[in-house]
């Protein structure tokens, strides 16, 4: 819940090595059951299976229980970054104008937004209590489709639960999540504006920079 | 000698007067600046962002400040009480738009939410409704119009109340006047000074609320403004669809609702410059 006062540290002690060291010891006492994440199953079963052990790991960890964003941010980049496909999410965010870009700039695009993507995600688990509880909502739609969405609610006791969304592609290794709606906003969606004034004001590399300033903040 | 002083007063408030107008003035002059990438919802962008600058102005001079403070002072307990029981206040006129948009049971289950958490929730401190899974159904009169037909109109910064339609602002003028929301509840009172401390504390509650969002689109925005405004356009098309296409609004409805059925969500739909020819 509080601003990530401790992220520019963070940056700092991930650079010195010392995340990792900071992970092991988190992940060390939570002897907790993960569910097994199978990208080839029905959507629903795939995605509940990576949110759930997504807000297992934030209980099981003290300091993201109290909301430090710095450790949100590392338990996403663990448990829910790797079933994300960052590529096509800036491509639909930055639409006609990937064309401009070139290959490394695509590539550093691809980067920057990932940070904002990442920071978006952790908001949504800077309140849990121990309490909290993910409710897959019914699947709808074609599972045999290309394309799905699976709508979660996450709630809490004594507070208005949170609708969150995710929008899933088949892709040859199972489904890849690539947008994220949070109470009825899409991700890509609201970066599209952005992202076109962006570089309408100062080019591609203007809109590398900003995201990457975002990031360092 | 003694005329002076009390001509102070009518000058010193002439001086205000003037000061605020000429606040307005360059508020609006800066807003005929040429907007380099308009966006269709938003033909009105130039006034909007001068009147968007405005707000945060007085946010950050002062809303922000004191709500800051009050989540700082208050505990937790404290602010999830007074939130609940205007929530609770508010929940009277949500249900009065649930049936106003023909929504029976969306109706009877926020009236119901009123009626436990009035008695069983000691005048709404403690949302026992949502503990017992009825969980808060928002509504508005600007959804009703939405419902009954209204376009939205274009995007539209309403002063200190911030991002708006046209018709979201025709209902947050009826809003105002309804006789059954919380500020009307709050004008109810007689005693001047009790009314406007719970005003206020409404008012600071409100704030106070968004501050977390708020800290969060501080992090997350390129442009705080654009943020908003599409955040805030998504958000209301994706409740007023979730009304229009017969889809429960109730997150437990939800739940029931049987595997399959047809649903109400428009996904945005995405040119995707990299597809194949053959799409």
């Amino acid at each position: 819940m509080m601003m990530p006062f401790f992220l520019s540290n963070l940056r700092r002690a991930a650079r010195a090595g010392l995340l990792g060291l900071a992970l092991a010891l988190c992940a060390a006492p939570a002897a907790r059951a993960e569910h097994a994440v199978d990208p080839k199953a029905a959507p629903d079963v795939f995605l509940g299976a990576v949110a759930n052990n997504m807000l297992e790991a934030v209980k099981a960890d003290p300091l993201a229980l109290k909301g430090d964003v710095g450790h949100i941010t590392a338990l996403v980049r663990q448990y829910a970054l790797p079933y994300v496909d960052m590529d096509k999410t800036t491509r639909l965010a930055a639409g006609r104008y990937w064309r401009q870009a070139s290959a490394q700039q695509q590539a550093d695009l691809v980067k920057a937004f990932t940070g904002t993507l990442i920071r978006t995600y952790s908001g949504a688990f800077t309140r849990v209590t121990p309490a909290t509880t993910i409710t897959l909502l019914p699947f709808r739609g074609d599972a045999q489709g290309d394309d799905a969405v699976v709508r979660t609610s996450v709630s809490q006791p004594n507070s208005s639960p949170i609708g969150v969304d995710y929008r899933l592609e088949k892709t040859d290794a199972g489904w890849k999540v690539y947008d994220l709606n949070v109470e009825g906003i899409w991700l890509i969606q609201n970066y599209r504006n952005q992202f076109a004034q962006e570089i309408g004001r100062s080019g591609v590399d203007g809109l590398i920079k900003a995201l990457n300033a975002k990031s360092g903040q | 000698m003694t005329p002076t002083a009390p001509q102070t007063a009518p000058v010193r408030r002439n001086r205000t007067t003037r000061a605020v107008l000429a606040l307005a003035a360059a508020t609006l002059m800066a807003g005929c600046a040429q907007v380099p990438h308009p966006s269709p919802n938003d033909p009105w962008e130039s006034y909007n962002r001068s009147m968007y600058t405005f707000n945060d102005a007085v946010d950050r001079a002062v809303l922000k400040p004191i709500a800051t403070g009050y989540e700082k002072v208050t505990p937790r307990p404290v602010r999830t009480c007074v939130h609940n029981v205007f929530s609770n206040l508010g929940d009277v006129w949500s249900a009065i738009n649930s049936l106003l948009q023909g929504r029976g049971r969306d109706f009877v289950d926020t009236f119901g939410r009123v009626l436990f958490n009035t008695t069983a929730g000691l005048g709404g401190c403690i949302d026992v409704a949502s503990m017992h899974g009825a969980r808060k159904i928002p509504n508005d009169f600007g959804m009703t119009l939405g419902v009954w037909g209204f376009g939205q109109g274009p995007y539209f910064v309403l002063p200190f109340l911030g991002p708006s339609t046209v018709r979201d602002g025709v209902g947050t003028a009826v809003t105002l006047t309804a006789p059954v929301t919380p500020t009307a509840a709050v004008f109810a009172i007689d005693n001047v000074p009790v009314r406007n401390s719970i005003l206020g504390l409404y008012i600071v509650d409100t704030r106070a609320n968004l501050l977390e969002a708020d800290r969060l689109v501080d992090q997350i925005a390129l442009d705080k403004y654009s943020f908003i405004r599409d955040a805030y356009l998504q958000r209301r098309k994706a409740m007023l669809d979730s009304r229009t296409h017969g889809e429960r609004a109730s997150t437990e409805d939800a739940l029931e609702q049987a595997p399959g059925a047809s649903g109400g969500d428009s996904l945005p739909v995405y040119e995707d410059p990299d597809a194949e020819p053959t799409h």
